[in-house]
């Protein structure tokens, strides 16, 4: 798998013995006892959050996060135990707490460690070397530009109240007892923009975001511009009467929608009983426009990796094509239930928990056109351009939903007027059979990692005054 | 010795390096937890995971700006690393002196711990969740699902700070939940039960246990029998425990002095005024003996102090961290908290609660010859600037002619803060306190809430007949 760099740039100082050693060293330590396998997840990783403010830095907080996850199955049980301090004395009470853990577990015949695969993607580039050339002072400045112009955009945007600069440089190890070894590196960086704009007393808001590997790739004038024309075009906004018509979600808000469904997606979902797709395998669930997968291996995708937290090699896995629901995503457990192989979907928040199933990056797609045509060929509907609401809003078993929207009406193929106060109402079943159209302007929201396209909808009930 | 091994001069030499550029004040918080959480679902233990994060924040304020470095490798290098990031990130400025660290202080034994929960073994904590789950499916066969749930932690901490200030501090607690589901013809209904302190595996014996199981399993098991409950405005009896969660969210957060320096409460600028009946008198206590949510200190090393927030109906006070006490130019109360060594501290509550009456609970009841008595409340939302909420009733009963009759299903209270203290105009002598986890800005650290029997004269009840 991927080589791994030195571990001295994200480490506290000389001292400190690298990451595949201590993993090493913890699995030995693990085999030696009484078990039928063992597992070790191990992570270190340096983030920054700078949040910038009226031209200077408000807040600024730099996070080391280093640790060692293990799992041990012992007699058909599984046990974990985690540890942020990886000297002798610790990883000799980390093993002794993950065999007591899994002594007093049930014996589960699903608990099992994965095997070792043929198959993982090796020329994966998730780091950039520039991510270190970039000074902080730099990275301060980006967030000063990038409030900057979103306040220079239009006399109007009174406020930027967050403008965010994060980024985060990780190094990941697996090793197992089954015969896995894997490392990585990964990267990231990005802004993020929170803007007022003000009219008569009436405030609206707009967000943006930039992501990349590179900083130096990151173009922070046109973020705080895009965050400022956000807010700016709904100012002025007001209920509208009720109608059935068609939506177009941009982007940033059909990702918030496909978020709710990748939870559904899940085999530990279906398995469970709280999944609207369960028992839907092979059949039409959506508009034949419509292609969604799981994509792993994504090289933008934020939540890309050579392996998943198990070691499994992560994939891209279509989960619905041409509208068929084609399957389901699964970690190592799950799969042994349902008897199938994993995806590479057994994920992790941290060292501190144990793998459970999670979508990577989720990739909407199909065929597209120019939303300008798109737009143009509505009679009546609404460009969605916010959304509040979708997670208490959205019963994922059901799939019913009811969220609070801003946008700007569409009358006549033109956009008119915006919107405010206006909820929007349905099922997902509903919504997917329901897409028309697809736009020609994919992109990034990285809250999720979820890469799409505006997505249009007909026949949606509009709630307003 | 000091959690992590790390000397008072070395904290003291990383405290003057953070404040080497500006800023004035600088604070190290250093802790070592070690976590134990099991569950037991469906019958089976299913999840037993927990383990040692050993780590540690630098914290440099500067007027209003922080900055915020931590690291979960601890050692001088990894220190001295965050102390420069801190540092750097400050505006260049005269430098604030670094008084020498004075003796750590701490004071063992105020909140006793008998049994230190981790000398006890794993199997007899698995023997406890089997006697909750038999214990509640004992009561009834209509019992068809039960969840138990234990968890423990150990927290050691210690806090140094420009000031001089040394404190150190060691919390022990231990937590026992039990969720139950009955059904009947096609009706579920759901009970829940807790019982937290801080204090070690004493609270937590065969008979505890089995009475929290019960509990749990009787209010599942009443409310099958419960009507549809008739909607209007009518006086409405708040059990004592679990009542206590509305005084939280809807007085309580608007108490923080977060939320009333940004404006973001309705309590801002009322000092001395009414605010509630005139029988109205309420605490915040971070130092009651045992409670969930105490502690010697709070996590700026502040010692916790019982805070008369409401005297007879007047407002005598708001909720202090540091920082924003020092802006108002008072001293700090004991509320600035925090989730971990990852997180800045914030005013947040510890233990609140409405203190006892002179009435007793059954008098209250008596007293009512029509009404609606909530015996313990589910989730709400609570809009926090104004305190206006909508809280769904777990358990609710019918109250006619000062008995309680009919258990009622489907409740909901609706009102806010401000309106409901000032109606209260009975309160009984049975105060009880109960845990929880209050969330605020991403970090969630317990807290007890607690009242009396109480009534309010009148409230809106939502239902569904």
């Amino acid at each position: 798998m991927t080589p791994v760099h030195g571990a001295s740039s994200s480490s506290g100082g000389a001292e400190v013995p690298s990451l595949q050693k201590t993993v090493e060293r913890l699995l030995e330590m693990a085999a030696g006892r009484h078990v039928t396998g063992a597992e070790v997840y191990g992570e270190r990783s340096l983030s920054r959050r700078i949040k910038v403010y009226q031209g200077g830095v408000e807040q600024l907080t730099e996070a080391r996060r280093t640790g060692v996850g293990l799992r041990v199955l012992s007699n058909g049980s599984m046990g974990y135990a985690y540890s942020s301090d990886t000297g002798a004395d610790a990883l000799e009470q980390l093993v002794d707490r993950a065999v007591a853990h899994a002594s007093v577990t049930q014996p589960d015949e699903h608990s099992v460690l994965p095997q070792p695969q043929l198959g993982a993607v090796t020329d994966l580039v998730l780091f950039s070397e520039n991510l270190g050339r970039v000074s902080q002072a730099q990275k301060i400045d980006m967030a000063v530009r990038c409030e900057r112009a979103a306040l220079d955009y239009d006399p109007r945007v009174k406020l930027v109240e967050d403008t965010i600069y994060v980024d985060e440089d990780a190094e990941v190890v697996v090793a197992s007892t089954t015969g896995i070894r894997g490392a990585y590196r990964v990267n990231h960086s990005y802004l993020f923009l929170y803007v007022l704009a003000e009219q008569d007393g009436g405030v609206e808001t707009g967000v943006a975001y930039d992501v990349g590997r590179d900083p130096a790739l990151l173009d922070p004038v046109a973020c705080g511009r895009e965050a400022a024309e956000r807010a700016c075009r709904l100012l002025g906004a007001r209920p509208c009467p009720s109608f059935k018509g068609t939506v177009v979600l941009e982007p940033f808000t059909a990702a918030s929608v496909i978020g709710v469904l990748g939870s559904a997606l899940t085999a530990d979902a279906v398995q469970k009983g709280r999944s609207l797709f369960a028992s839907q395998e092979g059949q039409a669930v959506a508009s034949e426009l419509l292609d969604l997968a799981d994509d792993g291996i994504h090289p933008e995708g934020l939540a890309s990796a050579p392996f998943d937290g198990e070691g499994v090699p992560c994939r891209r896995t279509p989960i619905i094509s041409g509208g068929t629901l084609q399957g389901f995503l699964y970690d190592t457990y799950t799969a042994h239930r349902a008897g199938r192989a994993s995806t590479g979907n057994g994920g992790r928040g941290s060292y501190q928990s144990a793998p459970s199933v999670r979508p990577t990056n989720m990739v909407l797609g199909g065929r597209t056109a120019p939303v300008a045509d798109i737009i143009a060929g509505i009679e009546r509907g609404v460009l969605v351009t916010d959304v509040v609401g979708v997670h208490s809003g959205a019963n994922p078993v059901s799939g019913e939903f009811s969220v609070g929207i801003s946008g700007v009406l569409i009358d006549s193929g033109r956009l008119g007027r915006p919107l405010r106060e206006v909820t929007l109402a349905g099922d997902i079943p509903g919504m997917l059979r329901g897409v028309v159209a697809l736009g020609d302007d994919a992109r990034w929201v990285p809250s999720g990692s979820v890469l799409t396209p505006s997505v249009v909808i007909e026949g949606m009930s509009v709630a307003g005054s | 010795m000091n959690p992590g091994g790390l000397g008072t001069d070395l904290l003291q030499v990383a405290l003057r390096r953070a404040l080497l550029r500006g800023g004035d004040f600088a604070e190290i918080f250093v802790e070592d937890r070690d976590t134990l959480g099991m569950r037991l679902d469906d019958g089976r233990i299913d999840q037993v995971t927990g383990g040692r994060e050993l780590g540690f924040g630098v914290r440099l304020c500067d007027g209003e700006r922080t900055y915020y470095a931590h690291s979960d490798e601890v050692g001088e290098a990894a220190l001295f690393a965050a102390a420069d990031a801190v540092a750097t990130a400050a505006a260049a400025r005269p430098h604030t002196e670094v008084t020498d660290l004075g003796p750590v202080r701490s004071s063992p034994g105020l909140h006793p711990v008998q049994i230190p929960p981790e000398t006890v073994g794993v199997e007899r904590k698995a023997a406890l969740l089997h006697v909750g789950n038999e214990e509640s499916r004992a009561l009834s066969d209509l019992v068809v699902q039960c969840t138990v749930t234990y968890g423990e932690t150990r927290q050691r901490i210690l806090i140094v700070n420009s000031l001089g200030e040394a404190v150190r501090d060691d919390r022990t607690r231990l937590r026992y939940v039990v969720s139950v589901v009955a059904r009947r013809d096609g009706i579920i209904q759901t009970g829940f039960e807790a019982l937290g302190q801080s204090a070690g595996f004493e609270i937590v014996d065969e008979r505890a246990a089995a009475n929290v199981a019960r509990t749990a399993a009787q209010k599942a098991v009443t409310m099958l029998d419960a009507k549809p409950t008739p909607a209007g405005a009518m006086p409405v009896v708040l059990a004592n425990g679990f009542g206590g969660v509305l005084f939280h969210e809807a007085c309580g957060h608007g108490l923080e002095a977060d939320a009333v320096s940004k404006g973001a409460s309705i309590y801002a600028g009322k000092l001395g005024t009414k605010v509630a009946a005139p029988i109205v008198t309420a605490y915040d206590d971070g130092g009651l003996p045992n409670g969930w949510g105490s502690a010697a200190y709070d996590d700026e090393g502040v010692p916790t102090q019982r805070t008369l927030v409401i005297d007879k109906g007047r407002l005598t006070g708001y909720l202090y961290d540091r920082l924003r006490a020092r802006h108002d130019g008072v001293r700090p109360t004991g509320n600035g908290r925090r989730q971990s060594f990852r997180h800045i501290p914030i005013p947040r509550m510890t233990t609140t609660y409405i203190a006892g009456g002179s009435s007793t609970p059954v008098e209250v009841i008596e007293a009512t010859d029509h009404g609606f008595y909530a015996a313990s409340l589910a989730g709400g939302q609570v809009e926090p600037a104004s305190g206006a909420f909508v809280f769904g009733v777990a358990e609710g009963y019918l109250i006619e002619h000062g008995r309680l009759t009919t258990p009622l299903r489907g409740a909901t209270l609706i009102g806010s803060g401000i309106d409901v203290l000032q109606r209260i105009d009975m309160i009984a002598d049975d105060l009880d306190v109960k845990s929880g986890i209050c969330g605020k800005d991403g970090q969630g650290v317990p807290v007890g809430s607690g009242q009396a029997t109480l009534r309010v004269s009148e409230m809106t009840v939502g239902g569904t007949a």
